[in-house]
């Protein structure tokens, strides 16, 4: 209901007033944060291994295990993801069991993350004997985020006219033609929006590493998939249970390198998006 | 036509892509399908081999949660109220406030502040919770709660409340606003012709309208709310807190599987099933509030169509 006639009432100024509430409920998180995070962040805090000492621990192990993570569970869940979508909405015949696989992956999105946890510490640190390492962590969030790139990604292309496919088809192009073609990169931009949501949700969560074993106290930065989970949001969990000890300050700094790694994921997002429209028009 | 149609079919793959494409596609919803199984299967599996050793009827109606005791008590009730209390509290505080955020965005602010308030809504649902939760225990306990209530625990449920609402806000917002978009444009309109102000249409015609949108909107963000995690573990629990009591402030279902080091339990024990019968219990909660906020939403979508 845009329009001219846009009069202030008692309605509108009480929602107002809530809504500058919201904004600023939302500041104050960012604020509080950055405040704390102020007296820790430095280079070294950024690259420095753990240490009992509040003033001298660093989130050098928890920051390289986090870009572990979102590497893996990029790699893991977005072809699994992206494919099954393509399968689904392209491929397989309507009903029937990849109808079921459809509908059971978008119910377990609601699955909470914690759960996943549970489900991982049996399936990946216990079954294949993986241990609490990075590489379990990448699965068990890959697939926590797997349902998400699913639902996303089945929507995107769902989106695609179909006229783009008919036209396609009425040239004589075959079915992997017109998918390369015509549904991937119009569904492009979609996808790729929707696959970050969900790296961007995995990477930060905390509750399903935790139940997996991860540690918060780690002298050396891992280098591979195999050495120990460790990840920021753990570390900022570990901290924040002992901020009555000098560690407040520290949980921030881990915080705040947190939301500069989301940051920087939906800035490449973006980038990537960009590109890929500059290339389908 | 029909001819060409089959011959269509028949034609043989042109090149690798085409050989190769649906084969790599079908295995990839094969491994997604092995996935879903994989992890429903073992929460499933666990879940019977808990149930075994502890009888269901005693699960649900005993009135302790002492998995590490002596002689452990297994009754989820008191992590379950404690799950009820922080999604009602949460939901108490984040339903108005998103309702009239919502309507706010719609009907009243400019084409400005209202790209401001998506953009706040986008990057509030993308703080991880962890962080809600580290903000709730370092600032809306010490700063803001003891200025009110001097006497106030430093884990209380009303911090975790707050934390979890803000959680849940751009969920209830976003859901919200697409319902308020679905009502015709000609009900406001009406109203307006009519004499009433913009106000009173807003609160009799369209929120009434899009009643059954907005309650979906409220499910779906209490799903969300009764499976968080990291907030209650911070913000409403004690972590080294291995009993149960009442006076103890609160653990939900998701702070117990959190907070005790299940990692520490040797598989097949009765302790361990106990993770995997929570879990049931969350994933049983969580799914009836997110299942009954899709169903909402598939019918007023439906409703629109016809």
């Amino acid at each position: 209901m845009r329009g001219p006639n846009r009069r202030r009432d008692g309605v509108g100024t009480a929602c107002g007033v809530v809504a500058g509430l919201v904004a600023a409920a939302f500041l104050t998180v960012t604020g509080v944060l950055a405040v704390k995070a102020w007296s820790v962040l430095d280079f070294a805090f950024l690259f420095d291994p753990s240490s009992r000492m509040a003033d001298r621990t660093g989130i050098g192990p928890a920051l390289a295990g986090t870009l572990w993570l979102a590497v893996l569970t990029a790699a893991f869940a977005f072809p699994v993801g992206v494919g099954t979508a393509v399968y689904l909405e392209e491929y397989a015949s309507r009903g029937g069991a990849a109808a079921v696989v459809g509908k059971v992956a978008a119910h377990l999105a609601a699955v909470p993350p914690v759960v996943y946890g549970v489900a991982g510490l049996a399936l990946f640190v216990r079954g294949l004997g993986m241990g609490p390492s990075l590489l379990a962590g990448g699965c068990t969030l890959a697939a926590l985020a797997l349902p998400t790139v699913i639902v996303t990604a089945r929507t995107a292309i769902r989106a695609v006219p179909r006229g783009l496919r008919e036209a396609a088809y009425g040239m004589g192009a075959t079915r992997w033609q017109v998918v390369r073609g015509q549904v991937l990169p119009a569904a492009a931009s979609g996808i790729v929006t929707g696959s970050c949501a969900g790296l961007t949700r995995a990477v930060g969560e905390a509750a399903p590493l935790l139940v997996l074993g991860a540690v918060s106290f780690m002298t050396f930065a891992p280098r591979s998939p195999a050495d120990p989970l460790t990840s920021l949001p753990t570390q900022v969990f570990a901290w924040s249970a002992r901020s009555q000890q000098d560690f407040a300050a520290a949980a921030a700094g881990a915080g705040v390198a947190l939301l500069l790694v989301l940051l920087v994921v939906n800035l490449v997002a973006l980038a990537v998006r960009r590109r890929l429209r500059g290339v389908s028009t | 036509m029909k001819a060409a149609g089959l011959s269509l079919k028949r034609r043989a793959p042109r090149g690798p892509g085409d050989r190769l494409a649906r084969p790599v596609f079908l295995s990839c919803a094969v491994v997604t399908a092995a996935a879903l199984v994989a992890v429903v299967g073992v929460l499933g599996v666990e879940t019977v081999r808990f149930f075994g050793t502890v009888s269901p009827g005693r699960f649900l109606t005993e009135a302790a949660w002492t998995p590490f005791a002596e002689e452990p008590r297994f009754g989820v009730l008191p992590l379950l109220a404690a799950t009820a209390q922080i999604t009602v509290g949460a939901a108490v505080f984040a339903v108005p406030a998103g309702l009239m955020t919502a309507v706010y965005m719609e009907h009243y602010a400019g084409v400005r502040t209202e790209r401001v308030l998506a953009g706040v809504t986008t990057m509030l649902a993308a703080v991880p919770t962890v962080i809600l939760g580290y903000v709730a225990l370092t600032f809306v306990t010490p700063v803001i709660l003891r200025t009110l209530w001097p006497g106030t625990e430093a884990f209380n449920a009303m911090s975790a409340c707050l934390a979890v609402g803000l959680m849940i806000l751009p969920t209830v917002i976003v859901f919200t606003r697409s319902a308020l978009r679905s009502v015709p444009r000609a009900l406001m309109e009406a109203g307006l012709a009519l004499g009433a102000g913009r106000g009173r249409v807003v609160a009799r015609v369209l929120v009434p309208a899009a009643l059954p949108g907005i309650v979906a909107a409220v499910f779906l963000a209490t799903a969300r709310a009764a499976g968080e995690t990291m907030i209650v573990t911070l913000a409403a629990g004690n972590q080294t807190q291995l009993a149960w009591s009442p006076l103890e402030g609160l653990r939900t279902l998701t702070a117990f599987i959190a907070q005790s080091s299940l990692g520490d339990a040797p598989s097949g024990t009765v302790r361990y099933g106990a993770f995997f019968a929570v879990s049931a219990v969350l994933v049983a909660v969580t799914w009836g509030l997110h299942a009954t906020g899709s169903f909402l939403i598939s019918r007023t979508r439906a409703g629109d169509a016809g």
